[in-house]
């Protein structure tokens, strides 16, 4: 018993610490994964211009953006900045627009549709999910000169990329997000509800608007933010497609990166950060809402 | 013009999945009438719901032709056809209100509005439903909605109106409540149902007629009586109430459609032939249901002599008090057992008779049914 009694302490000890452990886990976790973003929203209200250390608390940033985005004097240019998120919600709105169409209509044909080789096309529809971006926007790359030298060759018309490469690169990965999402938000509708409405004399055109549209739109809402936020955010695809003075605004942050950290910059990707966490939100809590009456 | 609301002729229904082929309804033919309660009865896979798919239009037959109200059915989608249906789960749009999904198919006739809703409260008011057209579906309970879905489709004043195991989803006492109600409203309405279920009792309550299926194949059409008194297949003999079966050989048919069966243990019963029976069967099985059989001792010799009765000597093995009835078992020598229901009219009765005795079974030679085995 005597011999017992130290294993069983032991016992106790390492079980204690194993708690600790365990507590300590998530923080240090969540630490590695916030801690970053900390440091840029910190210091985007950091007196100095430094990145060296913390001076003191200030607005400034903001507000250079602000007075220069009003026109007033500041001692940072946004002319080229505000162009550049110009061409973001450009690009964000048309892609989303068009991907959300296409991405719903693709969802529908998976979800409702029989026909040869869906199992297959049902699995392409998550591979711009999967393969890097890289990969994705190389081949983008490739796919365009390819297509606009064949262009050339066949009309004598020599194409260069711009906003239309842009855009229909988003549209390609757009597609897929929307698609699952809208494609998760059918799944839970009872197809029961589409046959009533057959049954009570509405066409296929008129039961999609009067009952399955109105079932699915949260899902398609949810899908079209989830596009518009991964198209304002895309650096990666936007870098390898884009053209002359089609710069957005991940691409022009890039830039200026480059050239020197300036607190601006600090300030302009928290204000992303922020727009971003909005729309997310926004999505996922309409992928939720309501989800339990279907 | 066909007097018929609704005709089934020679309707087959394959489904193919991972290239196996099933034949889901299998050579149906049927004619309901028009203001008639029909039930399609059978084990769950047995192509009823298939069957009144196929009618609503949300299925079409690989082969077979249905006619509505002598028209013929073919091409014609759902939407255009004068049926409607009432769900096994409902299929309330959640989306509206109560009022709304009532008015949903008048709106879709392009009835106007106040018009429609007009006829909604009334439909309201017929399924015994009122002031709820505010309130939206899930806020109600499953027999509420139940009712919400038969107004739904009552409101359209379809000729046939189909049901898919519409109480189902219903506790007892609401379904048994239910019952009566829709067979009322059937009545006052005086629309053609089309029920299905897999209740026999159900079936048997509510149906002016009954069309027992099993795998896809439609096995007897009749009135519930037809089909309780005289099953012409062992499967319906077997799926509606308790029967027992008796094997035996057939050695020779009357005219009078009755015929001479050879028990197992040598005697010879006059039974009544079902119409179904295989023309050149030799092994049979005679169906009696227990209710049918009665017990006496076996002193009672006249019971023998009576004209039409069948009497055989049995040892009773064992009874068994069931409330309203007592459930005999009884051994027709070593291999026939049979289950005799004697009502417990009295007292007394149910002590009569003891494990071990030798008793008298008899019963009526029309309450039999030669079936193939």
């Amino acid at each position: 018993m005597l011999i017992n009694e130290g294993a069983m302490q032991r016992n106790r000890r390492i079980r204690r610490l194993g708690q600790v452990g365990l507590r300590l886990n998530p923080i240090f976790a969540y630490f590695f994964l916030w801690a970053p973003i900390l440091v840029l929203v910190l210091f985007s209200f950091n007196s100095s211009r430094s990145v060296a250390s913390f001076t003191g608390f200030t607005l400034k940033w903001y507000g250079n953006i602000l007075n220069n985005m009003m026109g007033a004097e500041s001692a940072f240019s946004t002319e080229l900045m505000l162009n550049a998120f110009r061409n973001s919600l450009f690009v964000g709105t048309v892609a989303t627009a068009i991907s959300t169409v296409l991405g719903t209509m693709i969802a529908l044909a998976m979800a409702r549709g029989r026909f040869p080789g869906k199992g297959l096309i049902d699995g392409l529809l998550f591979l711009p999910v999967v393969i890097p971006e890289i990969t994705q926007a190389i081949s983008l790359a490739i796919f365009f000169k390819v297509a606009f030298d064949w262009f050339a060759l066949m009309s004598g018309e020599r194409v260069f990329p711009g906003f239309h490469t842009i855009i229909a690169a988003h549209v390609t990965f757009n597609i897929s997000y929307v698609a699952i999402v809208v494609r998760a938000r059918l799944a839970n509708m009872n197809p029961r509800l589409e046959e009533a409405a057959n049954d009570l004399g509405a066409n296929p055109w008129r039961a999609f608007w009067r009952v399955t549209f109105p079932l699915i739109l949260p899902g398609v809402i949810s899908g079209a933010l989830l596009a518009f936020t991964l198209s304002l955010d895309d650096f990666v695809i936007t870098f390898f497609t884009s053209g002359v003075g089609t710069t957005t605004l991940p691409v022009f942050v890039y830039g200026l990166l480059k050239l020197t950290v300036t607190p601006e910059v600090n300030a302009i990707s928290t204000i992303m950060m922020v727009l971003s966490t909005l729309l997310i939100g926004i999505s996922l809590a309409l992928q939720g809402r309501s989800a339990s009456r279907l | 013009m066909s007097t018929y609301d609704v005709e089934l002729k020679d309707i087959v229904k394959v489904f193919e999945s991972g290239g196996a082929r099933v034949r889901a309804v299998d050579r149906v033919s049927v004619e309901i009438e028009d203001g008639e309660f029909f039930a399609l009865l059978g084990p769950s896979g047995c192509g009823k719901t298939t069957t009144l798919r196929l009618i609503a239009g949300f299925e079409q037959p690989t082969s077979g032709h249905i006619l509505i109200r002598g028209r013929a059915m073919e091409g014609i989608p759902a939407y255009h056809r004068p049926v409607n249906t009432v769900f096994q789960d409902y299929a309330l749009f959640p989306h509206l209100t109560v009022e709304q999904n009532i008015m949903f198919g008048l709106q879709m006739e392009g009835v106007d509005k106040k018009e429609a809703r007009k006829r909604a409260l009334e439909a309201l008011e017929q399924v015994r439903l009122p002031g709820v057209g505010e309130r939206m579906p899930h806020h109600l309970s499953g027999g509420q909605q139940q009712r919400v879905a038969l107004a739904r489709a009552l409101v359209k004043q379809p000729a046939v109106l189909l049901l898919d195991e519409p109480l189902g989803a219903l506790d007892l006492k609401l379904r048994k409540n239910m019952q009566f109600e829709l067979k009322a409203l059937q009545r006052d309405v005086g629309i053609t149902f089309i029920y299905v279920t897999h209740d026999q009792e159900e079936a048997i309550t509510m149906a002016d007629r009954i069309a027992v299926m099993n795998e896809g194949l439609m096995l007897q059409v009749g009135t519930p009586k037809e089909i309780y008194e005289h099953p012409q297949t062992h499967f319906v003999a077997d799926f509606i109430g308790e029967t027992n079966f008796i094997p035996g050989a057939l050695l020779q048919r009357g005219g009078d459609g009755f015929g001479q069966v050879k028990l197992a243990d040598g005697t010879v019963i006059r039974a009544q032939l079902s119409h179904a029976l295989d023309s050149a069967a030799k092994a049979v099985t005679v169906a009696v249901r227990p209710e049918r059989i009665g017990i006496a001792a076996p002193s009672d010799r006249p019971a023998q002599e009576i004209d039409g009765l069948t009497a055989l000597d049995a040892v009773l093995a064992g009874s068994q008090y069931i409330g309203t009835d007592t459930r005999y078992t009884l051994a027709l020598g070593d291999e026939i057992e049979l289950v005799a229901r004697l009502q417990n009219v009295n007292n007394i009765d149910s002590a009569a008779f003891q494990a071990g005795q030798r008793v008298k079974v008899y019963w009526d030679e029309s309450s039999t049914t030669v079936l193939d085995q």
